[in-house]
């Protein structure tokens, strides 16, 4: 860019240098349209081109503002009077008129005119582009066509001056000029961009539009006046120049000129557009900042003070309501520059309240004059409140929270800060959204970590394994619905011979149960070694258990002693699902009687529990089973029952424990449609082999 | 899930039925317990709930009568329930319920038993 940038001034300055020497050598010679002269006119054409691109280089290196445009026109056009002044005070000859050519007197005059048009030339080019910049700001649809039409009816008009004498017009010319200036006054209504000016800006504008204005018609006067000799001079440099600089400088005027007025007119109005603006962009500032604050206290606070700063409010405080299901139960409020009582004092009138009548309208209720309005001039007096505005937070059409700003003075509020304040509880609301999503979504998470411990603690809580015996062939599952059950099996060694084994169901689901699995879990390792009777042993559990647990929870326990050398099995039940027993010709569930522990104390419990031998003999088998087998529903909702459970038993009870807790899994899974259990399921299996 | 509702409804002799209908769960309780507990607050202690329309009732449901019944209890009131289907029954008869409630076939038996202990 350097590079070409240097090629293009060096271009220009050559292309100057030989017109120079050309027009020297042919001091008063006429060239007519001789070959030299179409040399001189495309060296001239070329030395424009060349500082045309040389300025569009410059121009977008140092970007400037648009105001900034005006003061750089302003300041071309000072360089080119300037220019002027100098070079009227120095003694030239000028120029001789023969025949419509101009012949220079001296050389110096050949120079100086060289110098004045080049430095009109560049004049008119930074000129139309810094103009350029204006009319296309905000542009719409014919934008861009009305300025390039104006453009080309320009440089047309100034290229049809090629083909006269210096001093000739021609039809072609005077066509275009009209054409020319038609377009100048088309364009100089574009004037977009004033408006969008801030204040300060708007005042620079007034000023460089009107330094402009004057040094267009300065200039416009100068080169058109025919006693000086700088339209002359321009004339035999080259008339095509001549043309382009006048038309330019009537633009320029005229735009100006049009400008400097039109300026004038929006200065009034500045002060509510710049208003505007930074509201504007406040409000999308805010909006951003607000959404990136996720804890609702924080939340409320940042709003709060946000509120304040757009309304320009005495005071201001939020109102979060909560919503169900939300964690905060009670509103969360956050005030500025007001206190408790003070709130309280304008809240006040209950279903009349000004709270209550924004919660039902759902709009937003200004007060001008709180004194006065019907509204609110039942309140104690207040000194510090005069104006009240209140805008409520709507999210799904609900009101999730309210805004509230006062002032001191009586009509403090207008239409704008309604609106004002308007957007910016939209975006507190969808931020109070947001906030509250999150919130969700970490409880949520916070839930499914402690599931996940529970049911971690609730695995480790049923054996890993169960023991082997020669006689006995024990076998047991457990597939908890949720992530955490209730379901609970376990057996203990009571010594070499006797293993207790137990089954039960703890009420409810989740972390609770598997807190109350763990002390089942511990009072059973505990008292079955000492109490050896399973009825004993209920007793006691439920004497540990009744008063440490929740009035409505219970558990539900069915518990066995197995003699592995003998066969006696000795059951108890307290609450439970009956045991299934398959041997000695019979089938049937053991159904004693027996309150679920922890439902009752003392001596109903005692006297309800009960014990019951059974010697089991080769081939018997005794299933041990919670709830979630029997009640297991099937899609028509028909429950699997007991009877499905003995049959299921019975046609396997020839196999092994494990394959008739196969058998007993598979078959309710299949009743079920393998939706998934529809509760906790366990299994345990006990067979004498 | 399912539906489950309750309703209200009193007798002579100062006796308040609350009539079950549905499936009485984990996720319907609160149902039951905000109606025992306007019962309560309104001192109506002679209640009797009324299974009929109960089709099923889980460990949680169980856990509620067993939250009011010493409140009620202590009042000189009690719960009484009635109407239960045999699958219904069953599930209280598991847990030893008869034991610790009175259990009757039909809401006028009930309705007697607190005439008698009037």
């Amino acid at each position: 860019m350097r590079l070409k940038k240097i090629l293009l001034l060096f271009g220009a300055i050559i292309l100057s240098v030989v017109v120079f020497i050309v027009n020297a050598a042919t001091k008063n010679v006429d060239l007519a349209a001789t070959m030299l002269q179409y040399v001189r006119t495309t060296c001239i054409l070329l030395t424009f081109a060349a500082i045309y691109f040389y300025i569009q280089i410059v121009k977008r290196e140092k970007q400037r503002g648009i105001v900034q445009g005006i003061g750089s026109v302003a300041i071309f056009a000072g360089i080119f009077l300037g220019t002027y002044l100098i070079i009227s005070f120095l003694p030239l000859k000028g120029f001789e008129t023969r025949d419509l050519t101009l012949y220079p007197r001296d050389y110096q005059t050949i120079f100086f005119s060289s110098i004045i048009s080049i430095v009109s030339g560049i004049f008119a080019i930074v000129s139309l582009l810094f103009i350029k910049d204006l009319i296309l700001y905000k542009r719409k649809k014919n934008t861009l066509r009305n300025f390039l039409i104006l453009i080309g009816s320009i440089v047309i008009t100034s290229l049809s001056e090629l083909i006269d004498k210096p001093l000739e017009d021609s039809a072609v010319s005077v066509i275009f000029l009209v054409i020319a200036i038609l377009m100048i006054i088309v364009n100089s209504f574009r004037l977009a961009w004033i408006a969008y000016l801030p204040r300060k800006e708007k005042v620079y504008s007034l000023l460089y539009s009107l330094l402009s204005f004057f040094g267009f018609l300065i200039i416009l006067v100068i080169i058109s006046s025919e006693a000086g000799w700088t339209e002359k001079g321009i004339h035999y440099y080259s008339s095509a120049l001549f043309t382009f600089v006048r038309i330019t400088s009537i633009f320029g005027t005229v735009y100006f000129g049009m400008s400097f007025v039109s300026t004038l007119f929006h200065l009034p109005t500045a002060e509510a557009f710049d208003r505007k603006q930074t509201e504007i962009s406040s409000l999308h500032n805010l909006g951003r900042l607000i959404n990136q604050v996720f804890d609702l206290k924080d939340l409320a606070e940042t709003a709060t003070k946000m509120a304040a700063e757009v309304v320009q409010a005495t005071s201001v405080w939020l109102e979060i309501i909560p919503t169900e299901g939300s964690f905060h139960k009670s509103g969360l409020m956050s005030q500025r520059n007001i206190d408790d009582q003070e709130i309280e004092a304008i809240l006040s009138g209950g279903e009349k309240s000004v709270r209550s009548v924004v919660c039902q309208t759902k709009k937003v209720l200004m007060i001008d004059d709180i004194s006065t309005d019907a509204m609110t001039k039942h309140l104690p007096k207040m000194k510090k409140t005069g104006s009240l505005l209140i805008v409520p937070l709507l999210s799904h059409e609900q009101v999730i929270g309210i805004v509230y700003a006062t002032k001191e003075i009586n009509f403090g509020f207008d239409k704008d800060d309604v609106d004002i304040l308007a957007g910016f509880a939209d975006q507190v609301a969808i931020a109070i959204e947001n906030a509250r999503l999150i919130e969700r979504s970490f409880e949520k998470e916070r839930l499914q970590r402690e599931l996940m411990l529970a049911q971690e603690m609730q695995q480790r809580l049923l054996p890993q394994h169960l023991p082997v015996f020669a006689t006995v062939d024990m076998k047991a599952v457990s597939s908890p619905a949720l992530e955490v059950g209730g379901d609970y099996y376990d057996y203990v060694m009571i010594d070499e011979e006797l293993v207790g084994i137990v089954i039960g169901d703890v009420s409810g689901k989740g972390v609770g149960a598997a807190f109350y699995m763990a002390e089942v879990k511990g009072i059973f390792q505990s008292l079955a070694r000492i109490y050896r009777s399973p009825r004993d042993f209920m007793i006691k559990a439920n004497g540990a258990l009744v008063s440490s647990i929740d009035k409505r929870s219970f558990i539900s326990l069915i518990y066995a002693t197995i003699n592995v050398k003998t066969g006696e099995l000795i059951v108890s039940r307290a609450g439970h699902c009956p045991m299934l027993y398959i041997g000695g010709g019979k089938k049937e569930y053991v159904k004693q009687v027996g309150i679920g522990l922890g439902i009752t104390s003392g001596k109903i419990f005692d006297e309800s529990v009960e014990e019951q031998k059974i010697m089991m003999k080769s081939g018997d088998v005794c299933v041990f089973y919670t709830d979630g087998v029997t009640e297991s529903r099937a899609s028509n909702g028909d429950e699997f029952g007991y009877d499905r459970l003995l049959e299921v038993v019975d046609a396997h009870k020839h196999l092994g424990a494990e394959e008739i807790k196969e058998a007993i899994i598979q078959t309710v899974w299949n009743y079920t449609d393998a939706k998934g259990y529809h509760d906790d399921l366990t299994v345990f299996v006990v067979k004498w082999t | 899930m399912s539906d489950f509702k309750v309703t209200i409804r009193s007798r002579d002799n100062n006796i308040h039925v609350l009539e079950l209908k549905g499936y009485l769960d984990a996720h319907t309780t609160p149902a039951l317990e905000d109606s025992f507990q306007k019962m309560l607050n309104e001192k109506k202690y002679r209640l009797i709930v009324n299974c009929k329309e109960l089709s099923y009732i889980s460990s949680a449901g169980l856990g509620v009568f067993m939250a009011f019944i010493e409140d009620v209890r202590a009042n000189d009131g009690d719960i009484k329930m009635s109407d239960m289907s045999p699958k219904v029954f069953n599930i209280f008869d598991l847990l030893g319920f008869p034991m610790l409630y009175d259990i009757v076939p039909a809401e006028e038996e009930a309705a007697k038993k607190f005439d008698m202990t009037k």
